[in-house]
């Protein structure tokens, strides 16, 4: 990773524009991913604005076909092999105080998602005041498959979805398109992209951090777009919510096999094999995650899921992170080797001991920004 | 004419809108402030909330996010937060509407899996814990629940016999059919002994025939019987040839497949109440209603085909003993409920408390947090260590229930007894405190504290008075002295071994350190305890020795025995509070425990008896009483901590726990 400063600021642009500050995240052909270096420069970024009177407003895109995929996880195994699990964890730390400045932050941040839009890339997005969908939006949390799980506090926002969609979402890593996103709150206006340049221009005209006023500019380009006919959100609710409700991973595959006997369905039965095919320990970890972030706010959501992000980087308790970024991302035979193999070979203490602090004299819990300081608006610490 | 100068002045301040003397003077507005931004945690509250919630603790928010999730379970948005709580302003046909919804949904998830038909310890304890979460959604939940469950299941299962269990559990856990417990009259109570239902048996077609023969054996209060159930148990005296065997238990059908109520069968409703409105509460009447031979409920006690009474408890007592057995676990869900209506009053008026200013104490300065004020932390902190005490008690409680054994049942039935009274008293003077600590908005249904008084009212008297039960608990101290001194062998059980050593004796001058040791605090509890007892036994023997009979002893005595039975159950609760403590590692978490402890302790330690009976001077009870305002002041830095640690989802508290001013701004009405 031998680059240079200005290579590296290169990979975030800054546009000033009177009061609001356009920041683009340029590394398109890698999709936008985030590596460490752009992660700190965000957060150099939102710090320094918070306090920066001329400024009133930050708008975030991505240049390109995506938005962002999420973090630049196949450079941070590298880095990894080559150094120690705590560079992983420390990369996670890192997003992880980002999104919670985003989450806490005292002005507006308009996300313009007109692209694919994933892990982390959800991460420094939806936890911000508005999010922009077009039909180009493409959303997905696949951290299962990857044997990592879904995080950037995706515990909170799955977890507020209708129903129980967000177990679905995090659990398969299906794809929500701009349409379905704003049925379910996760975007909060659907602008169509040929309309972007001129909301891009109105909002730089604005002098106010007044949501009332950022709103009524974006729903002035926004319309209303129809959900497709075979959406889930359309159709599959209803089951959705009776096997995805269920108490346990085990309890929900029983419960979408009896819904496959009763009507067969591809829909049903593909769901079933991506289950199958994801990483068991991933799957009963994150379940625990979203039960428990489902009661919990953004900032004991993090520090839960930096716990279990330590452990999965450690790999003390399971490899299945290496082994997914090995069949996914490196050799790419698709064909992970998860250990344990199955399901019922993860009880509940195995999966408790995500939960826990890690055994590790340098280790010590998530530390978030004291965001006591800032007069913090009454959106600003739960949004969803 | 300085009124009228001031009111000119007034006046013009209005008109002319002074700017204020310097940019850097606070907003006229108040704001709010969330109280996770000024107050810190020093301890672990996921560490501390395991502890007291003793089990399930996934299971439970399992279930609250069930409930979270469903419309059915009507969330609101106040205040940018989702509250869930039924409507309470429904009618009261529509409230039992929802409360059958919302168990329909519960169901279909596989809420009440195994509940009646699995076996052992794990699945008691998750039966408790699904118990205590639905109690925190709404008591109509939890009552509704508790009937077919417990009183209708429970009957069937502890006083059925094989048949009964195939038949009737499956059924019953996936709610095929709906159950229901007919056992109080309008005329019979708690004393169950004196129910005017009749049975007799026609040995010509093998059928009980039930009979409601005058308006004082109506049965009262028939949770589910109004509305939804299909099929009741029905307490009722057996005549068999002539002879009364006392009470049994008979299944009776009372609505056919259609919901239509059976022939010989009247129903009517009880009627609109102070609470627990979602709960279809009704009165039937049997019209010599005929049930197969098999119908009665025959593990006590059966009666042949042609007729004749066979049991193999003779003695009716024991028998009728026998029949009380599923009460008992009723007894210890109401408890362990309890606490938690504790729980959710406590966190919402201590974080109102943390967020809420009143009074400046100079001019110009800001106001002082209600919590802040000594006097309110008096009133709170106190009530929080108590909370922590039943937690433990509740804990034990369950314990000792799933870990029964019939040598047991003797220690269930006293301590159950004892900690029903207790903590659903406790609940009530709980409530009742945090409604008045959160002023005006303790008012409101939607802030949920002063509501829930109405809605757990009924635990004082339901599944046992609590006055009876604390008599009972005296006799069967009484019961326990008596065998010991008769057989002259030591005291054994109900933790009263101190009764066997010497007399503790209280120091002239208490320490702060002395206060607070859990030695001192035991000796103090135990000391009460055993001189009551002692007194109590002399005053019944005197009694008695003036020519009264054994009970109407026991009756004249109440005053004294109602004292025992308090100072039997503080110093249980104080014991399960040591044994808590002591299964924690030294650290943050068992020093702030080590705190409440003695708080809990000083509390009971100022109770009028102690003065009244002088086991503490004049000069001990002020020391007590400072040494509480002390450490009421050092526990106001855990207040948040400690309420978070109860484990109640935001969604399950109320606005005013959050940002009020939010919630009731213009923009929201």
């Amino acid at each position: 990773m031998a680059s240079s400063v200005s290579s590296q600021q290169d990979k975030v642009l800054v546009e000033a524009n009177s009061f609001a500050r356009i920041i683009t995240l340029n590394r398109p052909k890698q999709l936008n991913a985030l590596s460490f270096q752009m992660i700190s420069r965000l957060l150099e970024l939102f710090l320094a604005y918070e306090e920066d009177p001329n400024v009133k407003l930050i708008i975030l895109k991505g240049k390109g076909r995506a938005f962002s995929v999420g973090g630049d996880v196949a450079t941070l195994v590298r880095d990894m092999r080559a150094d120690d699990w705590r560079v992983g964890a420390n990369f996670f730390s890192q997003v992880f105080k980002l999104i919670y400045l985003i989450a806490t932050y005292s002005k507006p941040q308009v996300s313009i998602l007109n692209g694919i839009v994933m892990g982390g890339g959800a991460g420094i997005s939806v936890h911000g005041r508005f999010r922009v969908a077009t039909e180009n939006t493409s959303f997905a949390m696949p951290e299962a498959a990857l044997g990592l799980f879904p995080d950037v506090a995706a515990s909170y926002f799955l977890s507020r979805f209708p129903g129980f969609l967000g177990e679905y979402v995090g659990l398969t890593g299906s794809r929500l398109d701009g349409a379905e996103m704003l049925a379910c709150g996760l975007a909060t206006h659907f602008v169509p992209s040929a309309k972007l340049p001129l909301l891009e221009a109105a909002l730089c005209d604005v002098d106010s951090s007044d949501p009332v006023i950022i709103s009524s500019i974006i729903d002035q380009y926004s319309k209303q777009p129809s959900l497709k006919e075979l959406s889930v959100y359309n159709r599959r609710l209803d089951v959705i919510d009776r096997c995805f409700s269920q108490r346990t991973v085990e309890e929900i595959i029983s419960a979408l096999e009896r819904e496959d006997v009763h009507q067969s369905d591809s829909w049903i039965s593909a769901t079933i094999q991506t289950l199958k095919k994801s990483s068991p320990t991933s799957l009963k970890i994150f379940l625990r995650s979203i039960r428990e972030g489902r009661l919990q706010g953004v900032g004991q959501c993090l520090v839960r899921e930096y716990r279990m992000v330590s452990h999965v980087m450690q790999g003390e308790l399971s490899k299945d992170f290496f082994e997914g970024c090995r069949a996914t991302l490196l050799d790419k035979d698709k064909n992970p080797n998860w250990e344990p193999s199955k399901l019922e070979l993860i009880d509940d203490a195995r999966v408790d001991c995500y939960f826990c602090k890690v055994k590790h004299e340098e280790w010590e819990d998530l530390k978030l920004p004291n965001r006591s300081q800032f007069e913090l608006p009454p959106y600003a610490i739960a949004k969803l | 004419m300085d009124r009228a100068f001031q009111r000119t002045q007034i006046l013009t301040n209005h008109l002319l809108q002074f700017s204020p003397p310097s940019p850097l003077s606070s907003n006229a507005c108040l704001s709010y402030s969330p109280p996770e931004l000024s107050e810190s945690y020093a301890f672990d509250v996921k560490e501390m909330r395991k502890l007291i919630d003793g089990h399930n603790v996934e299971e439970r928010d399992w279930l609250f996010g069930l409930m979270r999730q469903s419309k059915l379970f009507n969330p609101e948005e106040k205040g940018g937060k989702v509250f869930v709580s039924p409507d309470y302003n429904q009618s009261t046909e529509q409230q039992r509407e929802m409360t059958w919804k919302r168990i329909e949904h519960l169901l279909e998830r596989g809420a009440f899996k195994g509940w009646l038909t699995e076996e052992g310890e794990e699945i008691e304890m998750r039966k408790f814990a699904g118990f205590e979460v639905s109690s925190i959604y709404d008591h109509s939940l939890f009552t509704k629940l508790g009937v077919h469950f417990f009183l209708w299941g429970g009957a069937i299962k502890f006083l059925g016999t094989k048949h009964h269990h195939e038949k009737w559990l499956r059924d019953t856990e996936n709610y095929s059919i709906k159950g229901c417990f007919a056992m109080t009259e309008l005329g019979h109570g708690s004393n169950v002994r004196g129910v005017e239902t009749v049975t007799t048996y026609d040995s010509n077609t093998g059928e009980f025939v039930i009979n409601t023969p005058c308006e004082t054996a109506q049965k009262y209060w028939i949770g589910g019987a109004a509305n939804h159930a299909t099929h009741t148990v029905v307490f009722s005296q057996l005549h068999i040839n002539g002879t009364n065997q006392g009470v049994h238990a008979f299944i009776v059908q009372i609505r056919d497949a259609d919901g239509n109520i059976c022939p010989n069968v009247r129903i009517a409703d009880c009627g609109h109440k102070i609470g627990l409105n979602g709960v279809d509460n009704g009165r039937i009447w049997f019209d010599n209603v005929r049930v197969p031979r098999e119908n009665l409920l025959n593990s006590v006690a059966d009666v042949s085909p042609d007729g004749k009474y066979l049991s193999s408890i003779e003695n009716p007592d024991q028998r009728f003993a026998a029949f009380m057995a599923p009460l008992t676990v009723g007894r210890v869900n109401i408890a362990c409920s309890s606490v938690y209506q504790s729980k959710v009053a406590l966190a919402i008026s201590v974080r109102y408390a943390l967020t809420r200013r009143a009074f400046s104490l100079k001019p110009n300065e800001p106001e002082v947090l209600l919590l802040d004020y000594p006097s309110h932390q008096r009133r709170l902190i106190p009530l929080i260590a108590k909370t922590y005490a039943m937690s433990f008690a509740a804990n034990y409680l369950k314990m000792l229930y799933v870990k029964r054994t019939p040598q047991s049942n003797k220690i269930i039935h006293i301590v159950s007894s004892s900690f029903k009274a207790t903590f659903t008293w406790t609940n009530m003077q709980i409530l009742q405190e945090c409604r008045e600590a959160c002023g005006g908005q303790g008012l409101k249904t939607e802030n949920r504290v002063g509501h829930l008084k109405g809605e757990y009212d009924v635990q004082s008297t339901f599944e046992g008075d609590n006055n009876i039960l604390m008599q009972q608990v005296s006799k069967a101290l009484f019961a326990e002295y008596m065998a010991a001194q008769k057989r002259n062998k030591a005291f054994k059980g109900l933790g009263l071994e101190h009764m066997n050593k010497p007399c503790p004796i209280i120091p002239s001058q208490l320490t702060s350190s002395t206060l607070r040791s859990s030695q001192f605090l035991m000796d103090a509890l135990c000391l009460r305890e055993r001189d009551l007892l002692n007194r109590f036994v002399a005053d019944v023997s005197k009694c008695k020795s003036e020519g009264e009979s054994t009970q109407q002893a026991f009756l004249m005595c109440y005053q004294l025995a109602e004292d025992l039975g308090r100072a039997f159950s503080d110093r249980a609760i104080f014991q399960t509070f040591i044994e808590a403590e002591a299964t924690l590692p030294a650290g943050s978490l068992k020093d702030v425990l080590g705190t409440l402890r003695s708080l809990y302790a000083l509390i009971c330690l100022e109770d009028a008896s102690y003065v009244r009976y002088g086991y503490l001077s004049v000069e001990n009870g002020a020391s007590v009483r400072r040494e509480i305002t002390k450490i009421c002041s050092e526990l106001r830095p855990h207040a948040l901590a400690l309420v978070t640690s109860f484990g109640i989802p935001d969604a399950f508290l109320s606005p005013i726990a959050f940002n009020w001013i939010e919630a009731n701004s213009w923009s929201s009405v």
